[in-house]
């Protein structure tokens, strides 16, 4: 009850601040200093109403992007932390975006992957915790071989192949993407991560009998891996907002049964791979068994199913797959 | 037994030196002037030499390495009192040992690291893996004291804060297996659709030992594996610990180790900002200048280590005389 009562008072002070120290601004860029908890008032709430799950994280990451702190060096409790008026416009700002459902990942533009932090970008798609996962198994096999010679297909921020390289000097990547913006991010990414000298991204659409860009029409790959769209078209309408309103569909959509891109790695990876070497996927939790008839029917003799892993929410989603020996 | 060599071969040289010496019988039976003269210039260098085989043969006896061996050993450094000061200053201690460390070469991991914002470290915990680290570091700990004028002190004033060192001997009989069907590992989310289907930001890790029922949380980082990593980290140090606190090995070992320095609760150095100097409090002439490069961890540090270590068996040799009886005296006694 207190709480309600006390809350417009709140509310009021705070905009009374925010007059104050937008005259300030104009003046000076510095202004008075304002307590990080006392602008945090209310904003917990609000995000909660518009169904932002996790907000105490959420707050976090805005509170040290603004502040232009390591995530892991700002308290828990914000004690001592203060914005001055041009960083509190841009925390309100912020906030008010993730009300409106756009991804944390898009407002603080960058993200942590493993041990990488990439930059994201509008429309393309953010890595997942699971893909880590899925990265740290493909990093286990790989582990103590010599020389890879690697593909990705769909590499997004790119992720996947930078977390690879970031790991494994001996790793080499070429990534092919559809988006342009995506591959442009990638291309900054690599850049940025000084990995550049063993990663390649071409902006090429995977089409039936056109699996590869010219480029590439003849190169053969001891790894592919990929993480497919595989959203079935008929679950669109049950995503969250920030996936549906603000992630490239392209990204997502994986047909009616999830596979159809999916279908096109299969190929891809028939020609690609070379005798022997492997193709890893990371799909929908009831695709793996699907994947082992299609092998099974299908491909005898040009992919074999090897195995399928669990991901923590004890979800079967990694399918490893191999092109038989020669 | 072959760790006496050193002292055996010393002893040896210096019972030849004494037979080498004329005896004043010797001397006194002698009636050539010349040929005594001589005899008295012999002697001067026979003396000259058996002291100095003297001084070697204490600097055997006394870098005689002791008995305690143990393959690793846990560090701490913990903030004291002082506030934020004593945060920072308690980073300044933990760069200087993980130099040391490198310095010497020696492989450590961090188990736990908690920063505060501002550049200073609350608590700090490493696995040290050598089996020589436990004899150069048990000296190392206690309290270490610092006065300076603090970087968030606005009016000038100098501080006294303080940090501290614990120095955890690991027995090789305490060994941390975790197997992976032995943990629960917890997320913020708890079912629904993942992968593609969601956007999650779901990075805090909680992961529950099952044998054990213990439950550690990482949430300091973005990145739901590394949390992940974090926790295993941190569930590992809490077993150790656990196993360590449990095993009448390491009991032992704790208490021998704070034996080591009896005056553990006391502070054991200081240093000084102002007067750009170190003071070991233990031991004479412990004053050291070039704070800044003493803080390096390197050389500086290194040498007041091996100067600790030589004067705490030098005391523990005194000691060690003074009880000692001869057999037939003790024999006597019982």
């Amino acid at each position: 009850m207190f709480k309600y009562l006390t809350r417009p008072l709140h509310l009021a002070s705070r905009n009374a601040i925010r007059a104050l120290s937008g005259n300030a601004a104009t003046t000076a860029s510095s202004g008075p200093l304002i307590e990080v908890n006392q602008a945090l008032n209310g904003w917990e709430n609000k995000l909660k109403d518009a169904g932002v799950q996790d907000t105490e994280f959420n707050i976090k990451c805005i509170v040290s992007h603004v502040l232009g702190k390591k995530f892991s060096t700002v308290p828990d409790d914000f004690a001592q932390l203060k914005f001055n008026s041009a960083q509190l416009a841009d925390f309100e700002r912020f906030l008010e975006a993730r009300c409106a459902r756009m991804p944390l990942q898009h407002i603080i533009g960058e993200w942590d992957f493993m041990d990488i932090t990439l930059k994201t970008a509008p429309t393309v798609f953010i890595p997942r915790p699971e893909t880590e996962e899925f990265v740290r198994l493909v990093i286990q096999q790989y582990k103590q071989e010599k020389h890879v010679n690697m593909l990705e297909v769909g590499c997004g921020s790119g992720a996947m192949s930078l977390s690879m390289l970031h790991s494994l000097p001996q790793v080499e990547s070429t990534a092919i993407e559809r988006s342009k913006a995506a591959t442009a991010l990638a291309w900054e990414n690599a850049k940025m991560l000084g990995l550049d000298n063993r990663f390649k991204v071409f902006n090429h659409t995977m089409e039936e009998d056109k699996y590869m860009p010219d480029e590439l029409q003849d190169k053969q790959y001891d790894l592919i891996i990929s993480n497919p769209p595989y959203v079935k078209t008929e679950e669109f309408q049950f995503l969250h907002p920030e996936v549906v309103v603000y992630e490239n569909l392209n990204a997502l959509d994986g047909g009616s049964d999830g596979l159809r891109i999916a279908r096109l790695v299969f190929e891809l990876a028939c020609r690609h791979l070379r005798p022997g070497g492997k193709l890893w996927l990371e799909l929908g939790n009831e695709h793996p068994p699907l994947v082992k008839t299609i092998m099974n029917l299908k491909y005898q003799g040009r992919l074999n199913y090897v195995a399928s892993y669990y991901d923590q929410y004890k979800r079967e989603r990694f399918v490893e797959l191999q092109r038989p020996e020669a | 037994m072959s760790k006496l060599d050193g002292v055996v071969n010393c002893l040896e040289q210096h019972r030849a030196l004494q037979r080498n010496i004329t005896s004043e019988q010797d001397l006194a039976a002698e009636k050539d002037e010349d040929m005594r003269a001589l005899m008295r210039e012999e002697n001067n260098v026979y003396t000259d030499l058996l002291q100095k085989q003297e001084q070697s043969m204490l600097q055997e006896l006394l870098t005689l390495s002791d008995d305690e061996h143990y393959p690793a050993l846990i560090f701490e450094v913990n903030a004291g009192a002082g506030g934020q000061e004593a945060m920072l200053f308690a980073q300044e201690l933990y760069d200087m040992y993980t130099s040391y460390f490198d310095h010497m070469g020696w492989e450590y991991e961090q188990f736990s690291y908690e920063t505060t914002d501002i550049g200073g470290l609350r608590h700090a915990n490493l696995l040290v893996n050598d089996a020589d680290a436990y004899n150069w570091l048990r000296y190392e700990a206690g309290v270490h004291r610092v006065q300076r004028v603090p970087s968030t002190e606005k009016s000038g004033r100098m501080h006294t804060s303080t940090a501290s060192i614990t120095v955890i001997p690991r027995p090789a009989d305490v060994q941390i297996n975790i197997a992976e069907k032995d943990l629960k590992i917890e997320t913020k989310r708890a079912s629904g659709a993942g992968g593609q289907h969601v956007n999650t930001t779901d990075s805090a890790v909680r992961i529950v030992h099952l044998p054990t029922g213990l439950a550690v949380e990482a949430q300091s980082e973005r990145s739901q594996l590394k949390n992940r990593e974090l926790a295993l980290r941190r569930l590992q140090a809490k077993l150790m610990q656990q196993q360590l606190e449990s095993s009448e090995a390491s009991k032992q070992a704790t208490r021998k180790a704070q034996q080591g320095n009896l005056n553990r609760n006391e502070k054991i150095r200081t240093y000084n900002f102002v007067q750009d100097r170190v003071t070991d409090h233990r031991i004479q002439g412990g004053t050291l200048h070039n704070l800044s490069g003493f803080l390096e961890g390197g050389q500086q540090l290194s040498g007041l280590i091996e100067r600790l270590q030589v004067d705490r068996r030098k005391a523990h040799l005194v000691e060690l005389l003074e009880t000692w009886q001869p057999p037939q005296k003790a024999a006597d006694k019982s």
